[in-house]
């Protein structure tokens, strides 16, 4: 009787407590929308795989001893994955677009006002009992603003790791409902007389440019913020392999195969983070509130930065590529040159929009750069 | 109290951050600015690698303009996918 007993004391079922259960189901729910709904899925299915894990009773996958635990011990408490992301994705940016037209890089900079806009709201939210956001908190949950994942989660992680888990899985719903979140907000700040501008064709950019360009980058961050180097550094590397021509091998082994591999380890780590303790409270809606709050204001400040230019420059500026200055790459420039051709049919924007997408990163990077300087 | 003290940190860290990052950025802007018309005004040295290299890869005959076209053609393809 006492070994049955005991067997029973070893089963899930004996074991599941409510709060479990739920993050349980939030897993689910993060399969459903990467499986069913197609929201980038390439994170979604580890992050809400790696939750359901997390939460397994008895197992204590995510507990010290437990595989969850180590692979976020090695990857992201280090801050290791999120850099080897970014190399990949500096590896997969091509920046002739905004080479070709620098000026693109005050729309990138005008739409970090999402991050230290929200940065502010989240010390506001402190006035609702309930949230005690420090500027650390704040500052990890601004950079969803950024809409670059790995950026999200190397400051959070370094600044912020308990929440961790909801900054991520916030990052990553919202740059999916990029295509949802962004075309209202840019059509309310426009007319369609200014939708449907025609910008004038981008220059070729010669290859000499566009291998000192990463070097360039890395120079400027050296001098200026090192506190960026770990995020500007890895994706200078990954640009110049791309670019340089010399390592073909590395660079689409940064591009495929070791971005895949650390996504992968990347999403189940962050599932461990989702533990009911952690992600089950009145923070974690604050955080999903200030996140869209962060993709709206970095979205309306970038149109009317490029309104401003608009005025201001003598080559016509469309202000719907401002909207692409949030990063979130190639999906932010894929919708303003939607949104563009819905008013001029024969307007293609996305080259245009693709300067501003790619200097939203680099604006990111700097942004994480500087509130790690200022509060890390 | 201690709330509103904390609000006047995020309202400096707001300023200091993006001041911050549009000087970064618009001195990236003037780099990139130098770093084209350093290009624009030695094209000669840059002419032969991409010929040499072209010649490697493609056989002998194909037109450098058909190649541009090709090449950026593909970049965009790359791009949109």
């Amino acid at each position: 009787m006492d070994g049955l007993l005991n067997l029973w004391q070893a089963t899930g079922l004996a074991n599941l407590t409510f709060p479990a259960l739920s993050m349980i189901a939030v897993g689910c729910g993060l399969l459903y929308l990467a499986i069913a709904k197609g929201f980038e899925p390439l994170l979604l299915v580890p992050i809400g795989f790696g939750a359901i894990l997390t939460n397994i009773p008895v197992a204590a996958l995510a507990e010290p001893g437990g595989l969850l635990y180590y692979v976020y011990y090695i990857g992201i408490d280090s801050g290791v994955f999120p850099l080897l992301i970014f190399m990949g994705v500096g590896a997969l940016t091509d920046f002739s677009a905004l080479i070709a037209n620098p000026r693109m890089l005050l729309l990138g900079a005008a739409a970090q006002f999402g991050i230290f806009a929200t940065l502010f709201g989240a010390i506001l939210l402190n006035f609702i009992p309930g949230f005690e956001f420090t500027l650390q908190d704040a500052s990890a949950i601004a950079i969803i603003g950024g809409a670059d994942g790995p950026t999200a989660i190397f400051l959070a992680s370094k600044l912020s790791p308990e929440l961790l888990g909801a900054i991520a899985v916030a990052a990553y719903s919202y740059m999916a409902l990029v295509p949802i979140i962004q075309p209202p907000i840019m059509r309310l700040l426009t007319s369609e007389e200014e939708r449907s501008i025609a910008m004038p064709q981008l220059r070729p950019v010669s290859k000499r440019e566009k291998v000192l360009f990463p070097l360039m980058v890395l120079a400027l961050t050296l001098l200026f913020l090192p506190a960026a180097s770990p995020l500007v550094g890895m994706f200078c590397l990954g640009n110049l392999m791309r670019e340089s021509g010399v390592v073909d091998r590395l660079s689409n082994t940064a591009q495929n195969e070791l971005i895949n591999i650390t996504t992968i380890f990347l999403g189940l780590a962050v599932g461990s983070k989702l533990a009911a303790d952690q992600f089950l409270t009145v923070e974690t809606l604050g955080i999903l509130l200030l996140g869209a709050l962060a993709f709206s204001i970095g979205t309306a400040s970038g149109v009317y930065m490029a309104k401003v230019m608009n005025r201001v420059s003598s080559n016509p500026i469309n202000p719907l590529v401002g909207a692409a200055g949030v990063s979130a790459v190639p999906m932010a420039a894929r919708v303003v040159n939607k949104v563009g051709l819905e008013s001029n049919p024969h307007n293609f924007l996305l080259m245009h929009a693709m300067g501003p997408n790619v200097a939203g990163v680099l604006g990111s990077a700097v942004a994480a750069g500087i509130l790690l300087a200022l509060v890390g | 109290m201690e709330i509103s003290e904390l609000l006047m940190q995020a309202a400096n860290l707001m300023l200091t951050g993006m001041v911050g990052v549009f000087i970064f950025l618009s001195i990236l802007i003037l780099a990139v600015k130098g770093l084209s018309k350093l290009s624009a005004s030695q094209p000669i040295p840059e002419q032969p690698t991409t010929k040499t290299r072209s010649q490697r890869s493609e056989s002998a005959g194909v037109p450098a303009q058909h190649i541009a076209a090709i090449s950026a053609a593909i970049a965009q393809f790359r791009q949109n996918n």
